[in-house]
């Protein structure tokens, strides 16, 4: 089968897009945590004939982006995501299962049939535990609100032709084609996900519910709206800096509304806090779990070349306190912009990371060659000489012992 | 992604591109192949030419997004193979067309560049067009190319598609211009079938001058 496009990405978009469409403007209620039952108790299995064949469908989905290779699958973080999963899974805390996808986008997708895909970029923008919780605490209320199955039947019921069929044949397509990977796969379930297209109602509902879960477990819930205000903020900044709208395809377009949306998770969570109880948002105990992984995350995103995205993001990051590995992308970002006097921005944000006691070895490297540019080759060779202590095993090791002189 | 992306860009662009296409065609126009075959050719703007040890097919882009200087290789097409020549990038420009406005860019180049710099301005191609997500440098070294102080840049990719593909660059910037010839192949099997190919067409590769 012939497909026009197998940029799994665009494809995950384009659902996200279609979903968008489909939603209406129509201005919703706030919806009260307190009003948020689960729908599903531990061990949920459908009972009726539609949503076994959906199940069965997903079970498929499941096996085969349980087999991408583009999966993060360092034991410890997979095992922190299950950990966290069952504790703002409520009543189905045991039933989920959670994969990350090494993505370096912000996103989280729930499945219908309990296991949920979350994106490297979101644990790149996550600046404390509660935050990563707050947005899959998000996701497991969907699945306790039963929103697929609903919105699927509804969707079904208007137009008659999202058919388990069609769907199934719709996965089998995206199987057969060549050159397709696993990941298109998870494109193409991206693509059925919109076809369940959650209305503001079902958004309203799940972030409602998520900030119970949040709270309950002990999270502070107003990081629910602090992610949410960062990913806005994030957005604006890259729109700004290119001087267009925001992008498409980002959560957005899924999530309408961020304004109005954000005002009702900053009243939620104010409705679930109880005065007095202490809540832990345990930043040290995320930076530790992701730290093995945090300068790859960086990496995926500042090589990007967004710098109006990734500019917002460090100084997000950085509000916690600057770090060699912060400074050192700062400089990352001027260097790939490389507009007039970049060059020098970016060799101070170099020269500052190595005053840090984490900078990593790159920072070194870097520092030596806007220092060799700038004609204070001694000092670069300093800067090298540590690099490739650091680094024994540099890829670049010969070229710089051939700079070193 | 509603990049303009140039046609077979460092077959970079590939990867996004319609898997079952017989011509390889970009999201912005249309191409075709012409056989390259065993002699002395010019490619990119003219002032690069190289002898090929066997035919290879030259993907010719139509259309606007062209860029004069960057001509694209391949031998079993492009999701599988392909060798791309820079030929005199000058000061200030991009390896491929961008709109301003696309908020993820290929670095520009810049005259002043170290073998360092070069590398990673390839790998914001990659990662940004290509949409490559793992992505490994293998190593950089000097090494002569064109008669001068030139590198070679060896990496390898995880792309969307999942497949791993490997790449070698050899390059110099001459007269403030960069030269560089890149082969990009599926890791399995296309890579080391191709590298002599590449090798043999980078030491028979000569500078027009004048």
């Amino acid at each position: 089968m012939c497909r026009n496009h197998v940029d799994r990405r665009s494809l995950l978009i384009g659902g996200g897009v279609a979903a968008a469409s489909l939603t209406t403007g129509v201005a919703h209620a706030r919806v009260r945590p307190q009003d948020m039952v689960p729908l599903v108790g531990p061990g949920f299995r459908p009972t009726d004939k539609d949503e076994q064949g959906l199940w069965q469908l997903m079970d498929r989905a499941e096996e085969e982006i349980a087999g991408s290779n583009l999966l993060i699958k360092d034991p410890a973080l997979t095992g922190y995501l299950g950990d966290l999963i069952e504790k703002v899974g409520g009543p189905a805390a045991k039933d989920f299962r959670i994969y990350l996808a090494h993505i370096p986008d912000f996103n989280a997708m729930m499945f219908p049939s309990g296991f949920s895909v979350i994106y490297s970029g979101l644990l790149l923008r996550a600046r404390n535990e509660a935050q990563l919780a707050g947005v899959i605490a998000h996701e497991t209320a969907h699945f306790l609100r039963r929103h697929m199955i609903r919105s699927w039947r509804d969707q079904r019921r208007k137009t008659d032709i999202f058919a388990i069929g069609s769907m199934v044949a719709g996965v089998g397509g995206a199987a057969g084609g060549v050159n397709v990977g696993d990941f298109v796969q998870l494109a193409q379930l991206g693509t059925i996900l919109s076809l369940f297209t959650y209305s503001r109602g079902m958004e309203a509902e799940a972030d409602a519910m998520g900030a119970k879960l949040l709270a309950e477990t002990g999270y502070p819930p107003i990081e629910m709206a602090n992610v949410w205000e960062q990913l806005i903020g994030e957005e604006a900044a890259s729109a700004r800096y290119r001087r267009k709208r925001r992008r498409r395809g980002s959560l957005f377009d899924t999530h309408p509304s961020p304004d109005s949306r954000m005002a009702d998770l900053r009243i939620s969570a104010a409705e679930v806090t109880v005065p007095g109880r202490a809540y832990d948002n345990r930043r040290a105990q995320y930076l530790s779990t992701i730290a093995p992984i945090r300068q790859m995350l960086l990496d995926d995103q500042v090589k990007l070349n967004d710098p109006g995205a990734s500019t917002y993001l460090i100084n997000t990051l950085a509000r916690d306190g600057w770090n060699g590995l912060m400074r050192f992308y700062e400089g990352e970002i001027w260097r790939l912009r490389n507009r007039p006097g970049d060059d020098v921005r970016s060799s101070q944000s170099y020269a500052a990371a190595v005053i840090y006691p984490d900078a990593p070895a790159d920072a070194f490297r870097w520092h030596g060659i806007s220092l060799l540019k700038a004609g204070r080759s001694g000092e670069a060779r300093t800067a090298f000489a540590r690099y490739l202590t650091m680094k024994p095993d540099a890829p670049d090791a010969a070229w710089v012992r051939q700079m070193m002189g | 992604m509603k990049n303009f992306a140039k046609i077979g860009l460092l077959a970079a662009a590939a990867f996004a591109l319609p898997a079952c296409s017989s011509l390889g065609a970009g999201e912005s126009g249309f191409s075709s192949f012409a056989a390259v075959q065993v002699k002395r050719v010019s490619v990119g703007d003219g002032s690069l030419s190289v002898v090929a040890p066997r035919p290879w097919n030259r993907t010719r882009p139509l259309g606007y997004v062209d860029i004069r200087v960057v001509e694209d290789w391949t031998l079993n097409g492009p999701y599988l193979d392909g060798i791309s020549f820079v030929s005199g990038l000058k000061n200030d420009r991009y390896l491929v067309y961008q709109r301003r406005t696309t908020s993820q860019q290929v670095p520009k180049f810049r005259s002043n560049m170290t073998p360092p710099e070069i590398a990673a301005m390839i790998e914001s191609l990659f990662r940004v067009r290509g949409g490559a997500i793992e992505y490994r440098t293998l190593g950089i070294a000097p090494r002569p190319f064109l008669g001068t102080n030139g590198f070679q840049y060896d990496y390898e990719h995880l792309d969307t598609d999942e497949l791993w593909r490997k790449g070698r660059a050899v390059g110099a910037v001459i007269d403030g211009r960069l030269y560089l010839i890149l082969l990009d192949a599926a890791r399995s099997h296309y890579y080391p079938a191709t590298l002599p190919d590449f090798e043999a067409i980078v030491a028979s590769a000569q500078l027009r001058r004048g």
